[in-house]
């Protein structure tokens, strides 16, 4: 037997989410086992079993971290954007170029 | 500051610098899409340990990072010549890339003993993302020397290539023996070169990448400065009349090639052309 | 079942705002038609990181620089999310790409056009952004249901790409004269394209996409919310407009004449004919064709034990 994991998906905007495992001899009776562990109230509209030895994952998940500064990827980097418009409407007037 | 100091963390910003902006030349353009992302990330991360390193510079000798980058003569520049070559294909950018990557993680391994505390701190910060990118660098060379016979041969020609210009990267800095002596360096050059090509012959020995690759930079292992500062050979008969350099040396000391220039005129275009501006 | 039948019950299930999968048995008219739009939309993204791209080099900061490589980055990311949706409906990527090197398949006019200073990055950055992002959000309700899925992230990142745009417009525009110049120039030579980005008025009648709920507003109708949204902006930071140039009406919108606009350019840029078209496809088709070896490299099982 095997462990599968299960994910399920609420509807056809959210993404698949992992809710919990099975253990099973294959994945047809691990579909119809999951269904009723973790669908049994319609939690889910899709369901989706994948063997936990096909999951890969990396042995030191600290190489996830972000180690130096990527504030750039983010919002925030943006976010004196107001100061910043009233700044260049101020020089445009300046200018006399706006009507 | 001490102009030890100085001239280390402008050889190191340098690399970085240039490096980086040749690797986010590939942005876009990447022979494999996820790949594409992925070695975007490393480029952005050099470009940072620069800005990091340069702002570090800035703080104690004045002046801003961006001017630093940017603002400054090709001349004044500090990197390995390794560093500015173009990236040709993938294969040339990823033997580059090892190659740097693994000098790079045995020159931060040093590093993390060095004199200066706020160096120290940032070499810690550092060597966590130029971790992940040697892992990144093997993953691809051990795929790729493992692959087919036209990758294979791709990638000796590209080590090849990058082989005979690594030393550049362990070229004795400015001010070098001060460097040592006052601890900002925790290692000669030469030991650091010595200790690179150690474990890059040994990590080719398990690829079964031919050796010829790393006898040649053996031959020109060992430097001495001449009078006049410039690097030579050693073991060089005409080395004193001739003083020809090695190929890839020079860099340490602003002697770059004409692809340097060329980087050098667009790279710094803009910020040339609008003194003063802010961005 | 019969496929009128099937066809009949497809129909009704879009017009009451139902959903497909992947797996969902669909026309084959859908099939196709939604494989053809998010392969353009794909090939978009890819060439679109093209332009910038040029223009990384000349960042005139290391911020900027950084920024600029995220962000075309997250471009090369869109393109790989949506070739995965569009691959799904069966037609491999590499099919695609090796279509789009050729020259057979079609993106967006804009990413035709030659770029020269920085400031054609804060006009791609805020302005051409900010007219996909008024398309792009608009198929967020789109009826197939994979492409909605990547269209939120792809959104979410390009709302972060137009302040990273409206940043670099703000800066140019506060600054220098030479700065200003940057923006207004490259304002002056995108306009137009900018507005052919929205193509011509929709045909209701004869756009399946449209009676399918792959696309749900017209093409007129996304010009005008992105006029509306981005022309007061423009004339606050006192730039002015190439023809088209907009007017405003009485009830408040920003148009532009229909006959003011000149459908020329496009019709060639149509047949893969735009000015910088030629040399952007045949770097990447020579980058492509020299790297044969990467992809067999990643594809082929190892053949030397390491």
């Amino acid at each position: 037997m095997d462990v599968y994991e299960v994910f399920r998906r609420g509807g056809h905007k959210e993404p698949f989410e992992h809710c919990g495992s099975v253990i099973a001899p294959d994945s047809e009776m691990g579909l119809l086992m999951a269904k009723e562990c973790f669908l049994r109230r319609r939690e889910g509209e899709h369901l989706w079993l994948v063997r936990r030895t096909d999951i890969h994952s990396f042995k030191d998940e600290s190489l996830l971290e972000i180690a130096a500064d990527k504030s750039y990827r983010f919002a925030h980097a943006y976010r004196d954007v107001v100061k910043k418009r009233d700044k260049a409407r101020e020089r445009a007037r300046e200018l006399g170029e706006t009507g | 500051m001490s102009e030890a100091l100085a001239s280390l963390l402008t050889a190191l910003a340098d690399d970085e610098l240039i490096l980086g902006h040749r690797h986010s030349e590939w942005t876009g353009f990447a022979p494999h899409i996820e790949e594409d992302v992925a070695f975007s990330s490393i480029a952005q991360d050099e470009i940072g340990h620069a800005a990091a390193l340069y702002s570090l510079l800035a703080q104690r000798s004045g002046g801003d990072a961006d001017g630093l980058a940017l603002g400054r003569d090709a001349a004044a520049y500090r990197h390995a010549v390794l560093c500015e070559r173009p990236n040709r294909d993938w294969a040339y950018t990823l033997a580059r890339h090892w190659v740097y990557d693994t000098a790079d993680a045995i020159r931060l391994e040093a590093l993390h003993d060095t004199a200066d505390e706020d160096l120290r701190a940032l070499v810690t910060k550092m060597s966590r993302e130029e971790r992940y990118h040697l892992i990144h660098a093997d993953a691809w060379i051990e795929r790729v020397a493992a692959g087919p016979v036209e990758g294979r041969m791709k990638l000796e020609d590209g080590l090849k290539e990058a082989f005979e210009e690594a030393l550049g990267l362990f070229e004795p800095i400015e001010h070098e023996e001060k460097a040592v002596h006052e601890g900002y360096l925790p290692l000669p050059s030469s030991e650091l070169a010595r200790r690179f090509r150690e474990l890059a012959a040994n990590k080719l020995d398990e690829l079964g990448v031919q050796t010829e690759i790393y006898s040649r930079s053996d031959e020109a292992a060992e430097f001495v400065a001449s009078s006049s500062g410039d690097l030579i050979a050693s073991g060089d008969e005409h080395a004193e009349s001739q003083p020809e350099r090695a190929r890839g040396l020079g860099g340490r000391s602003g002697h770059h090639s004409d692809e340097f220039q060329d980087l050098w005129d667009v790279m710094t275009s803009t910020y040339r052309n609008n003194p003063g501006a802010t961005w | 079942m019969t496929y009128e039948e099937k066809l009949g019950r497809f129909n009704e299930h879009i017009a009451l705002g139902g959903k497909v999968e992947t797996q969902d048995w669909m026309p084959d008219d859908y099939r196709r038609g939604v494989l053809k739009f998010i392969e353009m939309h794909a090939n978009s993204e890819i060439m679109g990181a093209l332009p910038e791209r040029e223009c990384l080099p000349f960042a005139p900061s290391l911020q900027r620089k950084m920024s600029l490589a995220a962000k075309i980055q997250d471009e090369v990311g869109h393109a790989q999310l949506l070739y995965r949706v569009a691959e799904d409906l069966g037609k491999s990527r590499e099919a695609m790409f090796v279509d789009l090197v050729q020259g057979r398949s079609k993106f967006h006019n804009v990413f035709h056009y030659p770029v020269h200073q920085w400031g054609d990055v804060a006009i791609i950055g805020w302005l051409i952004d900010g007219a996909a992002l008024v398309t792009q959000a608009a198929l967020l309700d789109s009826s197939y249901a994979p492409y909605t899925r990547v269209l939120k992230r792809i959104c979410t990142e390009e709302q972060l790409h137009l302040r990273h745009g409206e940043d670099i417009t703000l800066e140019l525009a506060s600054g220098t004269d030479a700065q200003r110049e940057m923006f207004q120039e490259a304002l002056n030579r995108w306009w137009l394209a900018i507005i052919h980005f929205f193509g011509p008025k929709s045909n209701v009648e004869k756009d399946l996409l449209l009676r399918w709920k792959v696309k749900t507003r017209t093409n007129e109708d996304l010009r005008q919310e992105f006029l509306d949204r981005y022309v007061p902006k423009i004339f606050e930071l006192g730039f002015h407009f190439p023809t088209p140039t907009p007017h405003s009406s009485e009830d408040g919108h920003w148009l532009i004449k229909d006959e003011d606009i000149d459908w020329e350019p496009l019709n060639s840029i149509k047949k893969n004919e735009g000015p910088e078209t030629e040399r952007r496809l045949s770097n990447r088709r020579a980058i492509y064709e020299d790297h044969r070896w990467v992809r067999e490299a990643l594809s082929e099982p190892a053949v030397h034990a390491a």
